[in-house]
């Protein structure tokens, strides 16, 4: 008993990462359509400018999670302009393809920039643990934990009541009939691949101060992959669920079947729900035709 | 003076080649091939035979994402299977290598039928994600099944020895290598021009369509997902023989991207394409190692430091370069610098 609250517990901090990505995954796939396979590149290079900062200014919380958040914006803002907006109006392989290329760069590009060993993310806070009836936490994983449903509860009210966020369901919805109701389509996706950016970076962040931070990161963004699908990938809340039930899942398949099962839990669990339910948990079924 | 091409015949439409002077370079390029290892040194030679066992990978791809339109992201498994297959046939069990080559096609088509089976419902980046999922799948189990694997310690492969002649040498492997990726020419070219390769066409211009017009969808993916996974399990065999030694990290995830690349960069759907896209891809990084040594010694020794770094840099920045300015690859701008030359000083 005891040992199936902790794996429960660790993975559902672990899924509170995978969440946050996913829902990355997600936030781009809703308003432009498409599968960022960069994802876990960005997370990753969120998470060592966050490392390079705090070795910096000597882990001071508020510096680091500021610098992080603005650094994740720009990341988002410049692939953006500079690479997704040119392809705009491409066949989405081609587009999808353009992000398979900017994973690859990116991943090496980390090599080059910082190096190959792993690193502690410090901030002096987040590795202390708290017992609760003999079960121990630490203070990051909770702290992740909420951060998932503080996010969750966030981007469910933007999408319902800001007017950006209706206009990016809009896009997402029919994109030439919101360009000719006065949306623009470039600003909805830029504002898609910053919060996108952030969200998931934040995950990545939280990654850094629980594990260690190393060039193997970006598979990150693969664990996150089921859980999109699992929740849906035009479904935003849908991802970040299905991040907690892909951790627990992972960690119980680890826990009790082996450190191999770990690895491939995921994988094993995606290929059975895209077989039963293609668009996911909480996604929209498309209906095809000719 | 000439206008266009009259093709008469459905004969003529379907040939292979249509023009005498395309039959006589590829004999000369045949010729230059079949000559080559006699006149390269071993370094050059490498290149050769990497070449040459790339293209047969990149043929098999070419079948599943270039002719049916299924995108696979995981066709490493299907080379990494391939691979395991030979070694564990001819090197455990001292079968023939000719079993060893049976085998290294059959297991991957096996494989690829319980990879292929979700593709009957699902397509796309969903089918893409399936396949990625797969390859990660079959690293954990090879690595699991020690006591047929040899788990991470991997198995060594030695060259083979086929109907008494020795492939030992590396001109007499490249040999291999070359009959082999000729084969596999001639087979995906002749695919192309029957009824099964015209079925796959018409999957990929548009399924429901297809399926409208009388195309068994289910056979076909499967038949395009199993022919894919045989010819890769054949060049897979090959990469393994070449690095005689075959282990999980001798195939990593980036020969999936690389493949994509190469059918990227040559123009999707073209066996032509896949050929110059291999050339282009495998002899890029050395390319770009020797334009870089020309500029400085200080970025020579960038590249000898992290050469599996700037590899996969380049083969990224390859990749979105051409999609943005030429999405049609290679062939693409093969056929539009013919038709100028043709029309010239016509525009067209």
């Amino acid at each position: 008993m005891q040992y199936l609250l902790q794996l429960l517990i660790s993975g559902l901090a672990i899924g509170a990462i995978y969440g946050l990505i996913a829902m990355g995954f997600a936030v781009i796939y809703k308003s432009t359509g498409l599968v960022n396979f960069a994802q876990g590149e960005m997370t990753m290079i969120t998470a060592y400018i966050a490392w390079t900062i705090s070795t910096t200014v000597n882990g001071n919380v508020v510096v680091v999670a500021f610098g992080a958040i603005l650094a994740a914006i720009l990341l988002g803002l410049i692939i953006e302009r500079v690479v997704m907006r040119p392809m705009l109006g491409e066949p989405v392989f081609a587009t999808v393809m353009v992000t398979i290329g900017l994973a690859v760069i990116l991943r090496s590009a980390i090599n080059f920039i910082w190096d190959a060993y792993p690193h502690g993310l410090d901030v002096g806070m987040g590795r202390d643990i708290v017992r609760f009836g003999g079960i121990g936490v630490r203070t990051g994983q909770i702290a992740v934990i909420a951060t998932l449903l503080a996010l969750l509860t966030a981007i469910w009210a933007f999408f319902r009541y800001s007017k950006m966020g209706i206009a990016m369901r809009a896009v997402a919805a029919d994109d030439r009939t919101a360009l000719l109701m006065g949306i623009s389509a470039s600003r909805v996706h830029a504002l898609a691949w910053a919060a996108s950016s952030v969200i998931a970076g934040i995950g990545g962040v939280f990654f850094a101060l629980s594990y260690d931070l190393s060039p193997a990161m970006f598979q990150l963004g693969l664990k996150a992959f089921p859980a999109t699908i699992l929740g849906g990938l035009d479904a935003v809340l849908g991802s970040g669920l299905g991040g907690l039930l892909i951790g627990i899942t992972e960690n119980l398949a680890g826990g009790y079947l082996g450190s191999g099962m770990k690895e491939i839990a995921g994988f094993a669990m995606i290929i059975v729900v895209l077989m039963i339910r293609p668009f996911g948990m909480f996604g929209e079924r498309d209906i095809e035709r000719v | 003076m000439r206008t266009g091409d009259y093709k008469q015949t459905y004969g003529e439409l379907v040939a292979l080649i249509d023009s005498p002077p395309i039959w006589l370079w590829s004999a000369v390029l045949l010729m230059a091939l079949i000559a080559a290892p006699y006149a390269l040194n071993a370094y050059a030679l490498s290149f050769l035979m990497i070449i040459l066992i790339t293209v047969t990978g990149a043929l098999g791809l070419n079948i599943l994402t270039g002719y049916t339109g299924l995108i696979s992201l995981g066709h490493v498994g299907f080379l990494v299977t391939g691979a395991y297959a030979y070694a564990i046939l001819t090197a455990k069990y001292h079968l023939p290598p000719l079993i060893g080559f049976l085998g290294a096609g059959l297991v991957p088509a096996l494989a690829s039928l319980i990879v292929g089976a979700p593709s009957l419902r699902l397509k796309g980046l969903y089918l893409a994600i399936t396949t990625l999922a797969f390859s990660f799948i079959i690293n954990t189990v090879i690595l699991e099944m020690r006591w047929l694997t040899n788990g991470a310690r991997g198995l060594s492969v030695q060259r083979p020895e086929i109907l008494g002649i020795s492939f030992d040498s590396d001109a007499a492997f490249t040999y291999l290598c070359l009959g082999v990726a000729t084969l596999t020419l001639f087979a995906t070219l002749n695919i192309r021009r029957s009824r099964v390769g015209r079925a796959f066409v018409a999957i990929r211009d548009n399924d429901t369509a297809a399926r409208v017009m009388g195309i068994n969808l289910h056979a076909y993916k499967l038949l395009a997902f199993v022919t894919s996974a045989f010819i890769t399990g054949l060049a897979g065999a090959l990469y393994g023989i070449y690095l005689s030694f075959v282990s999980v990290e001798g195939f990593p995830f980036l020969l999936s991207i690389e493949a994509l690349a190469i059918l990227i960069v040559g123009g999707l759907g073209s066996a032509l394409g896949a050929v110059l896209g291999t050339v282009l891809i495998v002899l890029l990084p050395e390319a770009a190692r020797l334009v870089f040594s020309f500029f400085s010694a200080q970025l020579d020794a960038v590249f000898t430091t992290g050469a599996q770094e700037l590899k996969s840099m380049l083969y990224g920045l390859v990749i979105i370069l051409f999609l943005r300015f030429q999405p049609r690859g290679l062939v693409g701008a093969w056929h539009d610098i013919r038709r100028a030359w043709v029309n010239w000083p016509l525009r067209y």
